[in-house]
């Protein structure tokens, strides 16, 4: 049987341009529209059987908490109908209702009653909510002084009391202590254990894979995909991936046209004083102290791309990174020399080479064109990483010399420490005893 | 599960409300609950001078016939204003946690009839200091008293409601109730008022509230029943016509607030 029918539900929103709160304004407005729909919820169809855990995952304001508020109906739908089975406790906001005056045991009374206990329900529940709870010598205090940890820790406690047929819990995992949010998800486990439908809205992914039986992605108000949890996060968080990418791109664009502009306008000055007309030229790379060399080669841009040479700011960790090296020759050379160097943020340098190091000759470099550095497969764990970019003679006569002007971002689903990640397996031999 | 049922396991929920907000009125004042107390006493105070030295009327323990009408009458326009706002104050409740709504309207004249009732003590006081006696005819106050609370709730549903989508409510109905309160004899006796117009008077659903307890406590008289029925009546069809009206409006309450 289903705990939860969502059928063909969608919901918007009114945003009012200019709110018409009060009487005189809404005469003054009798039939103008002065609002525009917005849709936070389309088309929505989903069942949750009973005794499933289901996970959201999604944006900011995909539409998540909208559809968890209607399942607890907090909202109601602009369109199709949701069923609920069972008593439903919905852990969406913590402690509402607290009354700071009161004692926490006061306090256990209020809230427990506004998710709809008994006093006897609550009577019966009490020493488990204050166990729970690790407050003890604290429960007779107003909460007041509570700390923001232990106040967290009490209306959690009183929220999963209520032992309900159906729990609806958005992101509130968050709260007290990396023990007690252990405590949360084993509390959790338990009621699932139990056989309660549990809907969750998660971003910390562990969570989602830990105990979720399937997990629901919400993009703009629709559903993108439903799967197993392992599966679903992987397409999320490369989607995510995928977005960051774009706006990092699009940040560094900007960038690079404010700085063009700046040369550009810095150029003009120097013409002016001087009272010579100089032929602006443009220079996509910017000319600051974090750039030496001579020029007599010059980059002129650098761009982080995959194999199929898009450009791209976000790489997966185990994927191909290629970087590109546009270069251009000014005077003549002998010898160059292409070098990259890989740091973190706080200066440790993860990897550094050249093409003399590499034993790669250059040659031939014409007037104009691109270097190549492949790094198939990336290996470094997730940050953001700066880069150097250099060419330069083999003796070491700096033509240019880019220092930390470019960084890439590298994202995973794995949790490994450091920074690179290291080919690795595992493996056990064991006895049992013998040898004494 | 029909709302009844559901209103009913919720029976803890309307129970904290009430005994909180009673608790929490005067938190934090030296005096704390005495307030229940000295503020209808200080009420009756300055009524008896102003209209024993001021304004004086001919009637024979007249303070204690005003504070008759004026104790229930406090009651009914605080329990109608706060009434009026209590789904704003509560919205952080109403956005996050679902309940029946009716928790809130209802706690409220609850709570305001509780304190009507501490008031009573000082009136009983009053009655027996003023050289007053009590006749059998209290026992007519219940139901009295529960005419007072059907109507008062009746009217706290759509005023908590409607409030939420016209904010304005809440004043306008702050200057209604001071015209609503001289047009019932609450200060001065129903034979004061002018024959001509008395059918205006009439009209006044809370009129046999009022006239029912002066016959009780002052005239010691049996109440006129066939107001009373009537206004029961009203009462209940009103009391019909804002649930209505309440469950309505708050399907969207949550994003209008």
């Amino acid at each position: 049987m289903n705990a939860i029918e969502v059928n063909n539900v969608s919901k918007s929103f009114k945003n009012y341009i200019d709110k018409p709160n009060t009487l005189k304004e809404r005469f003054l407005r009798v039939g103008k529209n002065n609002y525009q729909e917005h849709w936070v919820l389309k088309s929505i169809n989903l069942h949750i059987k009973c005794g499933e855990t289901v996970a959201l995952v999604g944006r900011n304001g995909s539409g998540k908490s909208t559809l968890l508020k209607l399942m607890t109906k907090i909202l109601y739908p602009s369109s199709g109908e949701i069923i609920v089975r069972g008593r439903v406790s919905s852990l969406l906001e913590l402690g509402a209702g607290f009354h700071p005056d009161f004692t926490g045991r006061e306090n256990i009374y209020m809230n427990a009653s506004i998710l709809g206990l008994t006093k006897k329900e609550i009577d019966y529940r009490l020493n488990d909510i204050i166990r729970f709870s690790e407050l003890d010598e604290y429960i007779d205090q107003p909460i007041r002084i509570y700390s923001s940890g232990m106040y967290m820790r009490l209306a959690f406690s009183v929220a999963i009391s209520v032992e309900p047929d159906v729990l609806l819990v958005d992101e509130v995992l968050a709260v007290g202590d990396a023990a007690f949010q252990n405590k949360c998800i084993e509390k959790i486990k338990e009621l699932k254990g139990k056989g309660t439908t549990i809907v969750i809205v998660a971003h910390d992914n562990g969570v989602v894979e830990k105990i979720c039986d399937r997990a629901v992605w919400l993009h703009n108000g629709e559903i993108a995909d439903v799967g197993r949890p392992r599966d679903i996060v992987m397409k999320y968080m490369n989607a995510l991936a995928e977005i960051e990418n774009k706006r990092l791109l699009r940040e560094q664009q900007e960038e690079q046209e404010q700085q063009v502009q700046l040369a550009k306008s810095d150029q003009q000055n120097e013409s002016i004083n001087n009272g010579v007309s100089i032929q602006v030229e443009e220079k996509p790379v910017s000319h600051s102290k974090n750039r030496t060399g001579n020029q007599k080669i010059e980059i002129t841009d650098v761009a982080f791309c995959d194999p199929e040479g898009v450009r791209k700011q976000n790489f997966r960790t185990g994927t191909p990174m290629y970087i590109h090296i546009y270069y251009k020759v000014n005077q003549t050379y002998e010898n160059a020399v292409f070098g990259i160097g890989i740091f973190t943020s706080d200066n440790t340098c993860c990897y550094a080479t050249n093409t003399y190091i590499d034993h790669y000759s250059v040659e031939q470099l014409g007037k104009s064109g691109v270097v190549i550095c492949k790094i198939d497969p990336l290996m470094l764990i997730p940050a953001t990483y700066f880069v150097d970019i250099a060419v330069h003679h083999e003796n070491g006569e700096p033509y240019d010399y880019l220092t930390r002007l470019y960084s890439f971002q590298v994202s995973s689903d794995i949790r490994d420490q450091g920074i690179a990640r290291l080919k690795h397996s595992w493996e056990i031999n064991y006895s049992d005893g013998g040898s004494k | 599960m029909n709302i009844f049922q559901e209103l009913f396991s919720y029976r803890q929920m309307l129970k904290s409300m009430v005994l909180s907000d009673l608790r929490t009125r005067y938190k934090g004042s030296i005096l704390g609950f005495l307030w229940t107390f000295i503020n209808p006493l200080l009420t009756l105070l300055v009524y008896t001078i102003v209209f024993s030295t001021i304004m004086r009327m001919n009637i024979e323990h007249y303070s204690v016939f005003m504070f008759i009408g004026l104790l229930p009458w406090i009651n009914f326009s605080t329990s109608l204003l706060t009434s009026s706002g209590i789904i704003i104050r509560n919205s952080n409740l109403v956005k996050k946690i679902y309940f029946p709504h009716e928790i809130l309207p209802l706690s409220n004249v609850i709570g305001g009839i509780i304190n009507y009732l501490f008031g009573l003590v000082i009136l009983c006081a009053a009655i027996l200091l003023d050289g007053m006696t009590f006749s059998y005819h209290v026992v007519y106050f219940p139901v009295i008293l529960l005419l007072q609370f059907i109507l008062t709730l009746a009217l706290s549903f759509i005023v908590s409601s409607v409030t939420v989508y016209f904010r304005d409510i809440e004043h306008i109905l702050g200057a209604l109730i001071m015209a609503w309160f001289y047009f019932t004899p609450i200060i001065y006796p129903e034979s004061m008022i002018v024959e001509k117009y008395k059918f205006l008077f009439d009209l006044n659903p809370i009129r046999p509230i009022f006239i029912s307890y002066q016959n009780i406590f002052y005239y010691h008289q049996e109440p006129n029943w066939n107001d009373l029925t009537i206004c029961y009546g009203f009462s209940l069809v009103l009391l019909v016509i804002g649930w209505f009206i309440f469950r309505r409006l708050n399907r969207n309450i949550a994003e209008e607030l």
